[in-house]
């Protein structure tokens, strides 16, 4: 009897649990889907409900994205600052996590409070002063040698992307690194490897995980980002969110929908594809807060 | 001896470049925005002049202002609740039940996170569409035909700010499941075993063993949650409007409408000062508050 | 040096800057920088027109045309460096860049413009130009009679409807107020909403008429010199009333959809017998091409009606501007070019060529266009437009006896935290709370009056 009472409360549970996960998970697929059908749609299809499946597949509102909006092109230039900014993050945040995490050294607990403190810094207003300060040193140089050089220059966006970053990525990796067992570096230490040496060869290769993790999360902000690419980079040559903005201002023109779903599927795709792949290892990483102090 | 300095140079190879990337490109600029917060200034010319505190004077009486704040205040608190309610309920679910498609749960909820705040805001534009057309109201429609009369969730202000919370929600569940689900997974099955056979529940070992072990986490993640909220919550604002009556600007969006559209480029990095100071005092307290001792296993 | 730069910089940045836009530089051949909007009217027809300025002068002409452009060119205007020698951005565009423009003082006084001649012609600008515009506080915002931004792109706002809807139902189209409130309670009857509006942005062109319909064109310049006695006048608060009035036959929907993301939706209703007015301007129709329409449907276009048998009828004419910036370098050339728009050539290319044309499948028609933007000049009626347009039914309505009003407020120091006229400001953004009634028409009406005189403090 008692059994028979808990079975089903057990089911009840059960019951509850699906329902909970399955409505959460409609939620997301529907939507996303939606953006999908909406970038095939005739223009004259979204008028009426939103929600009905494309009456033919529209694959020129995908030519039009790339020719007319001149999306290929960002796509590249996209590429380049997120690539490249990812690149420069890890080679200046990774060691500096490692160090913040593993040594004791004057000055340690300040530094970690400053990144902390980098952490509450919203780009939102300190992009301006960014670009003042940028436009300042393209004078000094102009002055010198005629030509500019900081602005509208792909890979100084990078240098900003990845230096507004370092406050969370080193927050995290320090993080992980702080939760690796000490008795590995003590024995690469004792084999005589130098501390290049142990960091390159057994440390950095140890936060793996945390890594992956660190390159999903920056991959997503920078190439999604919008108000730093804007601003740094006033001439012609934009990022593909630039480049979309663009394209959805309907300002007093007809808003080509069609051709603006394509471009956010466009922008979307490869954030997708990038978490598809790095899925797996994001719960690894994610260590956060010294569990194991 | 040499030890020693071939430890100290190791420590300032490794520092250096980050403390100068961190230094130019982000310190510099924050001092920056302080001093510019003492400027009347639009933002264009050279025509600076210096205002000392006037700005924040001005900001303190500005009632504007004051609505963006208690906005900003109540999306913090509405959204950060809720999210980690039910992310936390959604990771203990997905790392200790035995869930059929357990993966495709925790890909699927994460998605949200990746989308730009574009396709976000595209897609609850359609979700909250005032007419018969929109999936909400279509829905509402089902259960209340009788007196059915569509619900404005973008123009009514008193839903307003309940709807861009939803949007926001939605966005976040996942991050912060996958967050709460990496520390869960890595408490010993064997605390549970033991509870188990002392006859605990549940619920009982829910909150004995799974909440305490990953309180630090969570404490984290509140600090994460204030930033983002700010962040996102102006993404939203900024696509959806103010509404009636800036019944849902934000600190962010407000600072924005001033430094750029009402050429008041000072007052706005004012605000932006405050911001600053308010996110970061904020964390500190909300981080004070939730400090308990450290728990072991 | 860039190679020296960029290996000092990160050692990954060692080729060469391909992002790097400098551009070509060295010749002696003058360059006029042009920037500006890419809004309803397209790119083709100032495409056109740098054209034959290019072979007319024989200099080049760099275009760029953006939908973003507000928000791209602030920083190239902030820094002073490359900056355009000529801006088409309106002032109250989003971002309100050309706004902040005139608020820092740095655009170009441009009153001798006027004394030019029109390139090819032997009227000068200023005759040229149709009376008022040129004096109008959108061209000379500081109102000391010099102009700043030329006028260009004009056309009426008023009252957009079904016109075959009030045939098939036998309704007049109303010319006084109360003739809107009668035909309010019958269109309710049927289901159909009077009013809607697209957003509280577009409440500058029609708040703007109905006061010149309620107070008349003399206080009306005093309102827009912040003269707060006329604001407070009893024939100004009637101005709020009519619009707190028409609040309560506005479209149950309207508001919710009154933002950037959907008020297509709102500009729908029309189109649907939803509502019957709305109020807009002449690039409605082209918006709204692609969109599905009720059975009979087509355009009407009335100016705001008069109070009383015995008042005016407003429509205001709304104008565009370009304007030179201080800190540009071909100012005199910028100069030239402006005059050449106002020249009947000009004017004929930016009105044959508007946005392309699309079919049915959305495919750009090759080589057949829109019209265009209307130039305010003399010649617009009978040299630029020919007969059986469907344009003359919009530029018609000041032949019919409305009286146009212009825009725009004269210039005053930034208050900070004060916004007044943009379109989440007191001034308009308080329509959707009145629509809503979360305010009353009194507490709209003392919040401007507050502001007012915050800008005379």
């Amino acid at each position: 009897m008692k059994n028979k009472k808990s079975m089903s409360a057990e089911r009840l549970y059960k019951i509850f649990i699906y329902v909970a996960l399955i409505t959460l998970a409609i939620s997301i697929i529907v939507p996303v889907v939606w953006v999908f059908m909406a970038s095939v749609k005739h223009n004259s299809e979204f008028y009426g409900s939103p929600w009905t499946i494309p009456a033919s597949i529209q694959f020129s509102n995908f030519v039009n994205a790339f020719e007319k909006a001149n999306m290929g092109q960002y796509f590249i230039n996209s590429v380049i600052a997120t690539g490249l900014g990812l690149i420069i993050l890890l080679v200046v945040a990774l060691p500096a996590s490692y160090v913040l995490a593993r040594f004791e050294f004057r000055g340690r607990k300040f530094m970690n409070t400053a990144m902390m403190a980098g952490l509450f810094i919203n780009v939102n207003y300190i992009v301006v002063p960014i670009f003042l300060m940028l436009l300042g040193w393209d004078d000094f140089i102009y002055n010198l040698f005629g030509d500019g050089f900081f602005l509208d220059n792909i890979f100084v966006l990078a240098l900003v992307y990845a230096a507004t970053a370092i406050p969370f990525t080193v927050y995290l990796l320090s993080g992980y690194f702080r939760t690796l067992p000490k008795a590995y570096e003590e024995a690469a230490l004792i084999d005589g490897c130098g501390y290049f040496k142990t960091m390159f060869k057994v440390m950095i290769p140890m936060a793996k995980p945390s890594i992956v993790t660190v390159i999903l999360f920056n991959f997503l902000a920078f190439w999604n980002e919008y108000i730093i690419a804007l601003t740094l980079m006033p001439g012609t040559s934009k990022t593909l969110p630039v480049g979309l903005m663009n394209l959805m201002q309907a300002a007093r023109g007809k808003a080509e929908y069609g051709m603006m779903y394509a471009g956010l599927v466009i922008v979307m795709l490869p954030t997708l594809i990038l978490y598809i792949m790095v899925q797996k290892k994001l719960t690894q990483g994610m260590t956060l807060g010294g569990l194991k102090d | 001896m040499n030890k020693k300095k071939e430890k100290r140079r190791f420590i300032a190879v490794c520092l250096a470049p980050a403390i100068i990337l961190f230094t130019v490109f982000m310190i510099i600029p924050t001092l920056n925005v302080f001093w510019m917060s003492t400027l009347k200034w639009g933002g264009l010319s050279a025509n600076k002049e210096f205002v000392g505190l006037n700005n924040f004077k001005i900001l303190f009486e500005d009632m504007n202002f004051i609505q963006a704040l208690q906005n900003t205040i109540f999306l913090i608190v509405v959204v950060t609740i809720v999210t980690m309610v039910f992310s936390i309920l959604f990771a203990s679910i997905l790392v200790r039940e035995k869930v059929k498609g357990q993966n495709f749960f925790r890909i699927i909820f994460y998605i949200p996170n990746i989308l730009s705040v574009v396709v976000i805001a595209s897609i609850f534009t359609a979700i909250y569409d005032p007419s018969t057309n929109g999936l909400l109201n279509s829905i509402e429609s089902l259960f209340r035909p009788e007196t059915w009369e569509t619900t404005k969730y973008l123009g009514d202000p008193n839903i307003m700010l309940y709807a861009i919370s939803g949007a926001m929600i939605w966005q976040a569940i996942g991050y912060y499941m996958v967050m709460y689900m990496a520390s869960m997974s890595s408490i010993p099955e064997h605390l549970y075993e033991a509870a188990s056979l002392e006859g605990a529940g549940k619920i009982k070992q829910f909150f004995s063993i799974t909440l305490p072990l990953i309180w630090s986490n969570i404490r984290t993640t509140l600090t994460f949650f204030i930033i983002s909220c700010i962040n996102l919550s102006f993404l939203f604002v900024k696509v959806f409007g103010s509404g009636p009556g800036g019944v849902s600007e934000t600190v962010l969006s407000y600072m924005y409408k001033q430094a750029y559209s009402n050429a008041s480029y000072g007052y706005g990095m004012a605000i932006g000062v405050i911001i600053f100071l308010f996110s970061f005092v904020l964390s500190a307290l909300v981080s004070k508050a939730t400090e308990r001792e450290p728990l072991e296993f | 040096m860039k190679k020296l730069l960029s290996v000092c910089m990160v050692g990954l940045m060692t080729l060469s800057l391909a992002a790097c836009g400098s551009g070509d530089s060295g010749s002696d051949e003058k360059v006029l920088k042009i920037s500006g909007l890419d809004g309803g009217y397209g790119t083709k027809g100032w495409e056109e027109v740098v054209k034959v300025f290019e072979e007319q002068n024989d200099v080049k002409v760099e275009l760029t045309l953006e939908k973003n452009i507000s928000e791209t060119l602030r920083p190239v205007l902030t820094s002073g460096q490359d900056v355009p020698d000529l801006v088409y951005l309106s002032l109250g565009a989003e971002g309100r860049l050309t706004d902040t423009m005139v608020a820092e003082k740095q655009i170009a006084d441009i009153s001798d413009v006027l004394e030019m001649t029109v390139p090819g012609e032997d009227v000068t600008v200023e005759e040229k130009i149709l009376p008022g515009f040129t004096e109008a506080l959108t061209s000379s915002p500081y109102g000391d009679g010099n102009m700043y931004l030329a006028p260009i792109n004009y056309g009426p706002c008023g009252l957009f409807f079904n016109a075959g809807l009030f045939e098939e139902k036998g309704w007049e189209v109303p010319t006084t107020w109360d003739e809107m409130w009668e035909l309010g309670d019958k269109a309710k009857a049927e289901g159909i909403a009077l009013f809607t509006y697209p957003t509280t942005g577009y409440f500058d062109a029609f708040f703007s008429a109905l006061l010149n319909v309620t107070a008349g064109s003399e206080t009306y310049t005093e309102l827009m010199n912040y003269d707060t006695e006329a604001w407070e006048s009893d024939e100004v608060k009637q101005a709020f009333e009519i619009v707190s009035k028409l609040a309560t036959y506005t479209e149950e929907n309207t508001v919710a959809n009154a933002n950037k993301e959907s008020f297509t939706k709102n500009q729908q209703l029309i189109l649907d017998n939803e509502a019957l007015f709305i109020p807009n301007g002449t690039w409605l129709p082209g918006e709204m091409a692609d969109a599905p329409k009720v059975e009979g449907f087509e355009w009407g276009f009335t100016a705001l009606p008069k109070v009383g048998a015995e008042g005016d009828a407003y429509s205001t004419a709304f104008v565009e501007q370009v304007y030179i910036p201080s800190d540009a370098e071909n100012q005199e050339l910028a100069k030239e070019f402006i005059a050449f728009m106002y020249s009947d050539e000009a004017a004929s290319l930016f009105y044959k060529y508007g946005a392309p044309k699309t079919d049915a499948d959305n495919n750009i028609i090759e080589d057949e266009y829109n019209p265009g933007a209307v130039m305010p000049i003399t010649t617009a009626s009978t040299k630029i437009m020919s007969e059986g347009d469907a344009n003359i039914l919009f530029y018609s309505v000041y032949d019919n006896g409305a009286k146009s009003n212009p825009v725009g407020f004269v210039f005053k120091d930034t208050v900070e935290g004060v916004d007044l006229t943009s379109a989440e400001g007191i001034l308009y953004g308080t329509v959707n709370e009145v629509v809503n009634g979360t305010k009353t028409v009194a507490e709209w009406h003392a919040s401007v009056i507050e502001a007012v005189k915050k800008y005379n403090d």
